[in-house]
């Protein structure tokens, strides 16, 4: 259970090129403890590069991590072990899957930390579960499972680190809404079970809405919005403004906000909808 | 119904695998699809869906039944190598993962390697791949290497590979999948422009709803059957029966549905946003 | 890897970059029996003019041809420094017990010099830095298209190129992906003995090869969706047609070569054997 904080955190890419581009500028960031944040953006956003910087596999050029206050560059050789503490699933991440059996792959986490035989064999279970993976199929090839079940051996790879903060980078990318919604229901169970810090990555604004407490949009390399659900819909419009992908209800209520009916953009579920319209409907 | 296009009669399909338990992926489909026609055929994964648009390209042969395009059986074992090669340029195919198909390192060379394999003369090759990259509005980008481009840009050169062999039907198998909501966007523009302007026939395999909602028509499929087939209106309707099979519907056909189930009079389908608060005012409006 | 897609082509508008590839190979070829045809001090001033001439043809900056230079840079320093010291010859320049300096040794040392720096130089103004790579796989399908006769399956070569010129810089891209998400639980590339460092290596290489596999197999069907069958029967958009001044540069260089010839006969000051 642990926070991460940035400050003032800059990154350029092709940095002492001339195609230098700033693709982090000046982040302020709290990434607050035990609760679900969502970072929304569009592609080239920085949403990407900046979670590469929450476990160190990218160093900022300039400002801080902090990670329960303390700077994780101070120390930049013990840096892998900053790494196990904020565990990151990157995007698509089956193809780091290599093992010759999922349990294998799972493990291969815990024993780069060093761990031994009886607690892998242990964490792996748990991770499994966790990620609603059927023990049946800890003893196949990872090579032989479904896209969706990849999928959730990978990350299971990441849980059995047992990571104080865990970020996932479009976790149900390219899945089917059943998909969708199994993976997001494994990480609010995980989330809810162990109490840790989970940061999910997605510009899909329903699943953000549906799933993420704490919400920050990320536009030009820069934080544009920071703040709880109904905050950040409050700002519909803005949101529209920079090309994200607002959810159809709240398109819908902007819409009927234009065509003169009492609501704002503020609604962004079914069932937010639902309870304004029938009170617009006077029931 | 149009003249149709492509006809499928009990059209089976099982993976050769050496489990006799192995469920067929396809189940007796009979389906018709006419000339002109956009359909999306929507399932989730394991549905069939994929196998569908792969055994209509000949990628895979069916394990039973026929399939008829513009009347002749391709499912002929007799087929000569020209008949096969005259099929799949009617028939174009753009795939899931955009790096997986375009062959060139220059763009318009990529979209020029349809037209190069059917032996069409130099100077009408030049036009055609001219005329396919503006068509999807990717002139600029001519020369451009594809590994450069976004998700949405690739696939938009893949599009125009295929319009340059001049197809009467495009199959989309989950080509948006890979795509973020701009790319998507980019790619889904592309294929409503070309089956509205161009007449071209549109398969499109997807899982997403919106997408689906563009159609003229929605095939749903289930366990290797046609659970639904109608308009997009009519197919969302129908929000209990998609849910157990692991589909959603929009949230505005969603919001109808719960407003309706409260006594709301709310007549007619809805499946964008517009559409639906034209309706919700239409409704509004009388109550007052 | 990913500013410099693949080779060391050098985009610019030059007299170079718009000669037919296939006359660029073929005057590659002749540079390099020209260089062997020097042996004498006039005749190697003339390749190095000559090798000057095509850098300014070519309008690529001197930096870039010095880099270019410098991975065979000790290979250089290694044969001048052969030459000078084991040349036994006539004139001695320097003596000092065993060490014996001839003006033989220097005169080689230099030819030999000259020789490597105007291979290099030549082969890269004409090939590497002006052409595209598919432009020269091209070329070189055409000019081994007579082959086709004796069944050597020119196309597919060609084909299997263009597709590894393709796909160099998206596998590179995987690569660097599939580091950092191992990187991400906890693998270590940079420490630890031989051994360790090449074990470390397999989570990297079994899921690019798997992938590698997967997008082949993708391709494949893409390819045959577009009527891909081979070489039979296919046309190309651009086809080249030689010009007349695609032939100066030939005749320029033959002309180069009859020189040397004749330099040869005639025979100037110290001459190699």
């Amino acid at each position: 259970m642990s926070e991460l904080k940035l400050e003032n955190l800059s990154y350029f890419h092709g940095k002492g090129t001339p195609y230098e581009i700033k693709a982090l500028d000046g982040i302020d960031l709290v990434i607050p403890r035990g609760m679900i944040t969502g970072l929304i953006g569009h592609t080239g956003s920085g949403k990407s590069t900046l979670v590469q910087m929450f476990n160190g596999l990218l160093r900022p050029d300039e400002g801080r991590v902090l990670l329960d206050g303390v700077d994780i560059w101070e120390k930049p050789k013990t840096i892998r072990q900053v790494r196990f503490r904020v565990g990151l699933v990157m995007q698509y991440p089956e193809y780091q899957l290599f093992e010759e059996t999922v349990a294998k792959d799972i493990a291969f986490g815990p024993r780069n930390m060093g761990l031994g035989e009886e607690e892998i064999r242990v964490r792996v279970e748990e991770a499994a579960a966790f990620a609603g993976l059927d023990r049946a199929l800890l003893d196949k090839s990872p090579f032989d499972l479904s896209g969706g079940q990849k999928r959730r051996a990978a990350i299971a790879g990441i849980i059995a680190m047992r990571p104080e903060v865990l970020v996932l980078d479009e976790p149900a990318a390219g899945l089917d809404p059943r998909g969708r919604d199994e993976i997001f229901a494994n990480i609010v169970r995980y989330q809810e079970s162990t109490g840790s810090t989970v940061v999910i990555v997605s510009h899909s604004m329903e699943d953000m809405a549906r799933y993420c407490d704490n919400l920050v949009v990320m536009n030009g390399g820069k934080v544009v919005m920071q703040g709880d659900r109904d905050y950040i819909f409050s700002r519909s419009e803005r949101l529209s403004e920079i090309g994200l992908d607002i959810p159809q209800v709240t398109r819908l209520m902007l819409r009927l906000k234009e065509m003169g009916v009492e609501t704002d953009g503020g609604i962004y579920t079914v069932e937010q909808a639902v309870e304004k319209m029938l009170k617009l409907y006077g029931r | 119904m149009k003249e149709p296009f492509v006809e499928t009669r009990e059209l089976s399909y099982r993976y050769e695998s050496a489990d006799a338990a192995e469920p067929r992926v396809l189940r007796d489909l009979s389906v018709t699809i006419g000339k002109g026609e956009f359909v999306a055929v929507l399932g989730h994964n394991g549905s069939g869906k994929s196998t569908f648009a792969k055994l209509l390209n000949m990628i895979l042969t069916p394990t039973g039944g026929k399939v008829f395009v513009m009347g002749k059986d391709i499912t002929d074992e007799n087929m000569t190598d020209e008949e096969v090669l005259a099929l799949r340029k009617r028939m174009g195919m753009v795939f899931q993962n955009p790096d997986n198909q375009l062959v060139a390192t220059i763009v318009e060379d990529d979209v020029a390697f349809g037209p190069e394999n059917l032996g069409v003369p130099s100077k009408e090759i030049r036009r055609r791949v001219d005329e396919a990259l503006s068509e999807l509005g990717m002139s600029d980008y001519a020369t451009h290497e594809p590994h450069r481009l976004s998700g949405g840009q690739k696939q938009r050169v893949a599009i125009a590979g295929i319009l340059a062999m001049l197809p009467d039907c495009i199959i989309f198998d989950e080509s948006t999948a890979m795509l973020d909501p701009v790319g998507r966007k980019e790619v889904m523009d592309a294929v409503v422009r070309l089956n509205r302007e161009k007449g071209i026939t549109v398969i499109m395999i997807t899982h997403y709803m919106e997408e689906a909602a563009l159609a003229d028509r929605i095939i749903v499929l289930n366990d290797g059957r046609v659970l639904l087939d109608g308009s997009p209106e009519a197919v969302f309707e129908e929000e209990a029966l998609l849910r157990s099979c692991g589909l959603a519907v929009p949230q505005c056909t969603e919001l109808v549905h719960r407003l309706r189930e409260a006594g709301i009079p709310l007549d007619g389908a809805c499946v964008f946003p517009e559409q639906c608060a034209e309706l919700i005012m239409k409704s509004l409006n009388k109550e007052r | 890897m990913k500013s410099i897609a693949f080779g060391q082509y050098y985009p610019a508008d030059s007299i170079l970059h718009r000669l037919d590839p296939r006359i660029k190979v073929i005057l590659t070829v002749l540079y390099i029996v020209c260089s062997f045809l020097c042996k004498n001090i006039i005749s190697f001033a003339l390749l190095l003019a000559s090798a000057l001439l095509l850098i300014a043809a070519g309008k690529i900056p001197l930096k870039v041809i010095l880099r270019g230079l410098r991975p065979v840079l000790i290979i250089l320093i290694f044969t001048a420094f052969l030459n000078i010291f084991w040349t036994k010859g006539e004139t001695l320049l320097f003596g000092w017990r065993f060490i014996k300096i001839y003006a033989e040794g220097l005169y080689a040392a230099a030819f030999i010099l000259v020789r490597i720096a105007t291979l290099i130089i030549g082969t890269g103004m004409l090939l590497t830095y002006t052409t595209t790579p598919i432009a020269l796989t091209d070329a070189l399908e055409d000019l081994l298209s007579p082959l086709k006769k004796l069944h050597v399956p020119v196309h597919s070569f060609a084909m299997m190129m263009t597709i590894a010129l393709r796909f160099i810089p998206t596998l590179t891209e995987e690569t660097d992906k599939i580091m950092t998400a191992q990187k991400a639980r906890g693998a270590d590339f940079s420490e630890g003995s031989l051994v360790k460092r090449a074990k470390a290596l397999i989570p990297i290489l079994i899921p690019l090869v798997v992938s590698a596999f997967n997008r082949a197999e993708d391709l494949a069907i893409a390819m045959e969706c577009r009527c891909y069958h081979g070489g039979e029967g296919r046309t190309r958009m651009t086809v080249r047609r030689l010009r007349f001044v695609d032939f100066i540069p030939l005749a320029l260089v033959l002309l180069l070569g009859a020189s040397l010839i004749l330099l040869n006969i005639l025979g100037f000051g110290y001459t190699m054997r």
